[in-house]
């Protein structure tokens, strides 16, 4: 039985475009034909789910009987990734409380797949940021995500800072997200569709919309960089390793 | 396949090569084969497409994304009206990059628009290497070479054959000094210029009317190869 992975998306600050790189990897996993479901923690009315509802679930993940209804059905979930878009300033608190469960315990014995996307803002608070979760990752697969939401120089910090706090965590990797134009975000956000369906020009019934062809081809262009960053990180071989799809292979 | 409408772009990265002229032109023939046009002029200044054809042009420009979408949004568009863009050249850079990140030829196609390049041919190596990198960038859309007569013999016209085949080339014949005056006066059409009360003199109407004729005969083979999409018939002897 292949191992379940979890992939917790947080930021330590709102703005940031968290839930935006949560949608492009419910879409990548969709695309790549891998099961996937989504815990939103913005409760109570989520802001994941509008996005892509049939997958998503609105939790409170500092209550026990959600924490319960992610963490335990791990095992026996249809999904093969679950996604869980952390609200913002939650990210090490939800680090000590995954840490509080056994959680990190289970992933640190291989027994899942844990992943981090720690979303970046421009700001050198961030630099705290990552001190903060670096406790806590450990062998947990991190990833250092700088979301170019806006035209803001990012990282304005001295080079050699920035590798002291990067270098703290093992493994770590980092990812670009380009800026993706305003009218195209603010559309999207209109169509309250995932960002597939509105390059696809599909509303939320599968009928044929009317969404502009130029915003439209913004999106696919800069999704396909969003996805070729995930391809450069191999995010699916980290959901599927090879090496264990080879052992099945041999097995039978 | 076949297709139902075509988006012609003429281009240019050179200035004055007759872009606009040819754009006036296209509006005419296809007016003349009873078709709608709607025409985009890409240019700044002066002596524009708009001030010809006020009546089917629209002015755009492509510096922030509303002009974008208002263009691009309207080229793609299943009305079944054919559209000719005067692309300035100051904005060709800009102008195909565009359409190369949204994916412009490959919508066009689904839709069942020929989408068509212009390309006015210079013998300096700018025009060489821009006609070249089009080539490339747009494999699926008709890039069709054009000779302004005005120029003089096409010795450069090797440049721009491609791996060895022989690029069909269409041709913009000389028009006279005199026949030129009379049409460069904004507003003008070439439909209302063969009206018995035209300003035009009559030895200038018959000229212009020989010419047009030599003009559209050049349009017309174009057009079939826009619209039956035979990329093949560029290349002589396939």
């Amino acid at each position: 039985m292949a191992k379940p992975t979890v992939i917790l998306v947080g930021a330590d600050k709102g703005g940031v475009g968290k839930t935006t790189v949560a949608r492009t990897l419910l879409d990548y996993f969709s695309a790549h034909q891998t099961p996937t479901r989504a815990f939103d923690t913005e409760s109570p009315r989520g802001t994941l789910k509008r996005f892509h509802p049939d997958i998503t679930e609105v939790v409170d993940v500092t209550e026990v009987a959600d924490q319960m209804k992610i963490f335990d059905t791990l095992g026996s979930a249809d999904a093969r990734v679950t996604v869980i878009d952390v609200r913002a300033g939650l990210l090490s608190p939800t680090l000590q409380a995954l840490s509080d469960i056994g959680f990190l315990e289970s992933a640190k014995k291989g027994q899942i797949t844990f992943a981090v996307f720690h979303i970046l803002g421009p700001s050198i608070a961030s630099l705290n940021e990552i001190a903060e979760t670096a406790r806590f990752v450990g062998d947990a697969n991190y990833f250092l995500v700088k979301n170019k939401i806006n035209d803001t120089t990012f990282f304005e910090w001295d080079p050699k800072t920035y590798n002291t706090y990067f270098k703290q965590i093992k493994g770590a990797s980092e990812i670009s997200i380009p800026k993706l134009n305003e009218m195209a975000c603010e559309q999207v956000e209109v169509a309250s569709q995932p960002f597939v369906s509105f390059i696809a020009n599909k509303d939320a019934q599968g009928q044929t919309a009317n969404y502009s062809f130029v915003l439209r081809g913004y999106v696919r262009h800069w999704l396909g960089n969003v996805w070729g960053e995930y391809d450069r990180v191999k995010l699916i071989d980290l959901i599927a390793p090879k090496v264990e799809a080879v052992r099945q292979q041999a097995a039978g | 396949m076949s297709f139902r409408n075509s988006v012609t772009v003429v281009a240019s990265p050179r200035s004055r090569v007759g872009k606009t002229l040819l754009a006036r032109l296209l509006i005419d023939f296809h007016t003349q084969e009873r078709r709608e046009v709607a025409a985009f002029d890409l240019n700044s200044g002066g002596g524009t497409l708009t001030q010809y054809v006020p009546s089917r042009t629209t002015a755009s420009e492509i510096a922030d994304i509303n002009g974008q979408m208002a263009l691009f949004d309207r080229l793609i568009a299943e009305d079944g009206i054919t559209k000719v863009v005067d692309l300035g050249h100051e904005s060709f850079e800009g102008f195909f990059a565009l359409a190369s990140k949204i994916g412009f030829v490959e919508e066009a196609r689904r839709r069942q628009i020929a989408p068509a390049i212009l390309f006015v041919i210079t013998p300096d190596a700018t025009s060489v290497e821009s006609y070249r990198r089009l080539r490339s960038m747009f494999p699926q859309a008709v890039l069709a070479p054009l000779h302004n007569e005005i120029f003089g013999i096409a010795q450069h016209r090797d440049k721009y054959e491609l791996a060895g085949h022989r690029t069909l080339l269409t041709h913009l014949p000389l028009l006279a000094p005199g026949v030129r005056r009379a049409i460069d006066t904004p507003p003008f059409s070439f439909t209302d210029a063969a009206l018995a009360s035209s300003r035009i003199p009559l030895e200038v109407q018959v000229e212009l009317q020989r010419w047009l004729r030599r003009v559209y005969r050049e349009f017309r083979e174009l057009d079939l190869r826009i619209l039956l999409a035979d990329l093949q018939s560029s290349i002589l002897g396939s």
